[in-house]
C-alpha cells in the first residue's frame, strides 16, 4: 500500500525505549488514517477501566496517507487518549508540520505509553529514540518551549509541547505544535501526567504515492478551488465571522447559555475585530486557504496579538459576558500560553459567574471569584486556572466536576456533555446539533458532528421527522470521521464538488487501492462506531448521551427541545446506526461493517464482550 | 400581479457587511431576485464578491435568511414585514 509506512512507533517512558510496530494495510484500508488510525490504536492499548491520567493511558499521534503529499490542508495531526475530561475517547486534530515530521520518521503513528519518572523530552530522530531531562522546560509556554528544543537540537526537529496547564494537570489542558493546538478534551493533561513536557520529532523520507502525477494533477485543481466561494468566509474574515450572526439568531450563547443573545455582540464581532483589530493572517502547514486571523489589543495598555476563533471569541467573550475586544484578546493569548483548550475554560469561568451571580459559595475569597462582565476578573481566573493556584485549582477540574465538588444546585447550570463543555451553538433552536451533541463520542463537539450545517441550511424543514433529523446527524458525524481520519481541513468542505467522490479518488491515487464514494462513506460509520465502541469499553452508558437540563426546559415553546424529544431522537439516532435500543452495538454489527476484522488483524481484545 | 415591497431592510453579516461598510442596506423588490438586484445598484461594492453583476444575483457561498430561513431562491416572495438576512451559506466553523 502506498501513501503509508505501515508501521508504527510504540514508546514505553517507563522502560525508555520505542519498538517499532508492524501495522496490517487493512486498517489504512478500513480507518483510512488521522483519527480512524488513533482511535485504533488507542483502543488496542487501552485496557478497560484505564485512569487516564495513569500509566495505563496510552497517547497516540497519528498521520493519514494524505500527510506529506501536497493536497492542502492535509498536513494534520491526530491526536487520541481517553480523555481526563470525559473518561470516554479524547481524539483532537490540529494542522502542523510534525505531522509531516512525524512521517518522514518512517512511521505512520506514534504511541506514548508508561510514564517517565522525570520531567521529560522524548525525541524522535527517525528510528531513533531517546529521552532527555526536561526539568529547565517547566514553567515555560508552549512556544517557548519549542523554541528552547530547537535551540538544543536543531532547527530540523518540530516540536509538540505543553504549557503550565499540562504540567498542572488542568484537565482540558492542550498539546501545542507551531502554535496550533489539540485543544479539546485535555491531551495536554495525560502528556502532563507522563511528565512528558516536549516532543521532538525529525525524520527522512515521506513514503511514496501510487499515482505521482495523478496527485499532483488532483492536489493543485483542489489548491485552486480552496480559494474560491467556498472558503470565503474562511479567508476574509475567519470564523470570528460566526458571532453577529448568531447573535441576530438568537444562538449566540451568552452568560453561560442563560440567553442566546448577548446585547455588546457588536463590539466584539467578526466585522468589528476585522476593521479594528486585525493585523494579518496566517495559514497553516501545507494550507492554502488561511483562515487564522491575527488581531492586535488597540487600548493603550500593553499590547498582546493573538490567533483568534469564533469559539474562542465566544467562550471568552459573550458566554462570560465580557464586552471589551481587548479583553478578549487578552484572554485567548492566555489560553493559548498557558496550554489550555478555550472553549472548556471559558465555559468553566462562565460556570463559575453564575455560581457567584447566583449568591452560591464556591469556598474561595471574594477577590477570586469571577464575574459576568467583569474583564479582569476573567483573566485573573485564566491565571488561576492554568496554574491550579486558589480557585483555579477547583475550575481546572472542568464544570462538571467543578460543579459535583460544590453541589448547591451549581451541577444545573453546568454546560457540558460527558464532561465536555458546549461549543459556541445554542443547540435549543438546532435541533439536529442538539442531536448530534448529545450522542457525540467526544462529548459536546460542533467538530465531530456538525450537524449544525443540517440546521442552518434549508436541507432540513423546521419540523422534519426524528428519523430524518437522526439520519443527517450521523451523515453530518460520517463525513467529520473521513476528513479527520483523511486528515483534511473542514473548512475545505464546501470546495469539493462531491466529496466522497473526489476524496475516494485521492485516496486511490495516493494508495493505490482502489477505493469508491461508498466506500468511504463506510468507514466514517465505521469509525464512529469504533469510537462509541471503545466508549462501551470504558464504560459509557445511555444515561451519557444527554444534554444540560437548562437546554431542554422548553422555554415556553410548544414546540421547544423538550427531555422527552431528545429521548426520541436519540433512540432515532441508535436505529440509523444499528445499534440495539440501550445504544450497544450488537457483535453482528460489527461484522456488518467491517469492523470486526479489523481488530482480528492486530488486537487481541477483538473478543471483548460488548 | 406582483406588488413592490418598498423599504425592505437587507442586514449584512460577514464579507458583505465588510464590503458595504453597512450593518444593513435598505432596498425595493418583491422577491429576493429583485432584492439581490437592487443589492447590487445600492451597493456597487457587493458587485463580484457577493452579488454576480450580470447575473444579478447571489454568487455562490451566499444565501439569503428569510423569516430565519434559509433559501437561495429567487422567487421566494417578499412580505412588507420580512425579515431578510444576508449571510455566508457557509456555517459555522
Amino acid at each position: 500500500m502506498h501513501g503509508v509506512h505501515g508501521r508504527y512507533l510504540r514508546v514505553d517512558l517507563g522502560a525508555g525505549r520505542g519498538t517499532p510496530v508492524p501495522l496490517s494495510p487493512l486498517v489504512h484500508q478500513r480507518l483510512l488514517g488521522g483519527i480512524g488510525l488513533a482511535s485504533y490504536l488507542l483502543d488496542r492499548y487501552c485496557p478497560p477501566g484505564a485512569d487516564p491520567l495513569g500509566p495505563d493511558n496510552p497517547l497516540v499521534f497519528a498521520t493519514s496517507p494524505f500527510v506529506g503529499t501536497g493536497i492542502t490542508t492535509a498536513s494534520k495531526i491526530a491526536v487520541a487518549t481517553k480523555s481526563p475530561q470525559t473518561g470516554v475517547i479524547g481524539d483532537s486534530l490540529s494542522s502542523s508540520y510534525l505531522a509531516l515530521a512525524l512521517k518522514r520518521t518512517g512511521c505512520d503513528a506514534l504511541v506514548i505509553t508508561g510514564q517517565a519518572p522525570r520531567p521529560t523530552l522524548l525525541v524522535v530522530d527517525g528510528d531513533r529514540v531517546a529521552l532527555r531531562p526536561a526539568a529547565a522546560l517547566l514553567g515555560l509556554d508552549p512556544v517557548a518551549t519549542a523554541a528552547a528544543v530547537r535551540a538544543e537540537l536543531g532547527a530540523g526537529f518540530r516540536v509538540a509541547a505543553i504549557g503550565v496547564a499540562g504540567e498542572r494537570g488542568v484537565r482540558y489542558a492542550a498539546i501545542s505544535n507551531d502554535g496550533r493546538l489539540a485543544g479539546r478534551t485535555g491531551p495536554g493533561a495525560v502528556m502532563g501526567s507522563k511528565h512528558l513536557k516536549a516532543i521532538a520529532v525529525r525524520g527522512g523520507a515521506l513514503p511514496s504515492v501510487a499515482d505521482p502525477a495523478g496527485v499532483a494533477a488532483a492536489a493543485r485543481d483542489l489548491a485552486a478551488r480552496s480559494l474560491g466561494p467556498g472558503s470565503a468566509k474562511y479567508r476574509e474574515i475567519g470564523t470570528a465571522a460566526n458571532l453577529a450572526f448568531f447573535n441576530r439568531m438568537g444562538l449566540l450563547p451568552t452568560r453561560n447559555f442563560q440567553a442566546g443573545q448577548f446585547e455588546a455582540a457588536e463590539a466584539i464581532s467578526g466585522e468589528t475585530l476585522l476593521l479594528e483589530h486585525r493585523t494579518g493572517k496566517h495559514g497553516c502547514a501545507a494550507c492554502t486557504v488561511g483562515c487564522e486571523h491575527h488581531y492586535r489589543t488597540r487600548d493603550g495598555g500593553p499590547v498582546t496579538e493573538t490567533r483568534l476563533e469564533y469559539e474562542t471569541l465566544f467562550a471568552l467573550g459573550s458566554l462570560c459576558g465580557v464586552s471589551d475586544p481587548n479583553t478578549v484578546l487578552r484572554a485567548a493569548a492566555r489560553c493559548d500560553a498557558l496550554g489550555m483548550d478555550a472553549i472548556s475554560a471559558g465555559a468553566t469561568v462562565a460556570w463559575a459567574m453564575e455560581c457567584a451571580a447566583r449568591g452560591v459559595d464556591l469556598g474561595y475569597p471574594a477577590a477570586e471569584i469571577p464575574r459576568f462582565g467583569d474583564g479582569d476578573s476573567l483573566l485573573r481566573a485564566l491565571d488561576a486556572i492554568g496554574h491550579r493556584q486558589g480557585i483555579g485549582d477547583l475550575l481546572a477540574e472542568g464544570s462538571r466536576r467543578a460543579a459535583a465538588i460544590v453541589g448547591q444546585g451549581s451541577e444545573g447550570w453546568a454546560m457540558h456533555v460527558k464532561g465536555l463543555e458546549l461549543p459556541g451553538y445554542d443547540p435549543r433552536k438546532l435541533r439536529t446539533l442538539a442531536l448530534g451533541l448529545a450522542v457525540g463520542t467526544r462529548g459536546a463537539c460542533h467538530n465531530r458532528s456538525s450537524a449544525y450545517e443540517a440546521d442552518l441550511s434549508d436541507r432540513l424543514a423546521p419540523v422534519a421527522a426524528d428519523r430524518a433529523r437522526a439520519a443527517a446527524a450521523a451523515d453530518a458525524e460520517d463525513q467529520a470521521a473521513v476528513l479527520d481520519s483523511l486528515t483534511i481541513c473542514k473548512f475545505l468542505r464546501h470546495c469539493f464538488g462531491d466529496f466522497y467522490a473526489e476524496a475516494a479518488d485521492l485516496f486511490t491515487r495516493v494508495t493505490g487501492c482502489a477505493t469508491t464514494s461508498d466506500d468511504l462513506r463506510r468507514a466514517g460509520a465505521r469509525i464512529n462506531n469504533l469510537k462509541k465502541r471503545f466508549n462501551i469499553s470504558q464504560g459509557w452508558t445511555r444515561a451519557d448521551d444527554k444534554l444540560p437540563p437548562r437546554l431542554l426546559a422548553g422555554n415556553g415553546d410548544p414546540d421547544g427541545l423538550t427531555a422527552a424529544r431528545l429521548d426520541n431522537l436519540i433512540s432515532a439516532y441508535y436505529q440509523v446506526r444499528g445499534w440495539a435500543a440501550d445504544g450497544t452495538i450488537p457483535t453482528s454489527h460489527l461484522d456488518e461493517i467491517g469492523l470486526a476484522d479489523v481488530f482480528a488483524e492486530g488486537s487481541t481484545r477483538v473478543a471483548r464482550d460488548l | 400581479m406582483t406588488t413592490q415591497v418598498a423599504g425592505i431592510e437587507v442586514e449584512l453579516f460577514g464579507v458583505p457587511r465588510v464590503l458595504a461598510r453597512q450593518r444593513a442596506l435598505r432596498v425595493t423588490g418583491s422577491t429576493l431576485g429583485e432584492v439581490a438586484a437592487a443589492l447590487g445598484v445600492a451597493c456597487p461594492a457587493l458587485i463580484g464578491a457577493v452579488i454576480d453583476g450580470e447575473l444579478r444575483w447571489l454568487r455562490e457561498g451566499y444565501t439569503f435568511v428569510v423569516d430565519e430561513r434559509f433559501t437561495r431562491d429567487p422567487a421566494y416572495r417578499l412580505a412588507a414585514s420580512s425579515s431578510v438576512l444576508l449571510v455566508s451559506s457557509v456555517a459555522g466553523g
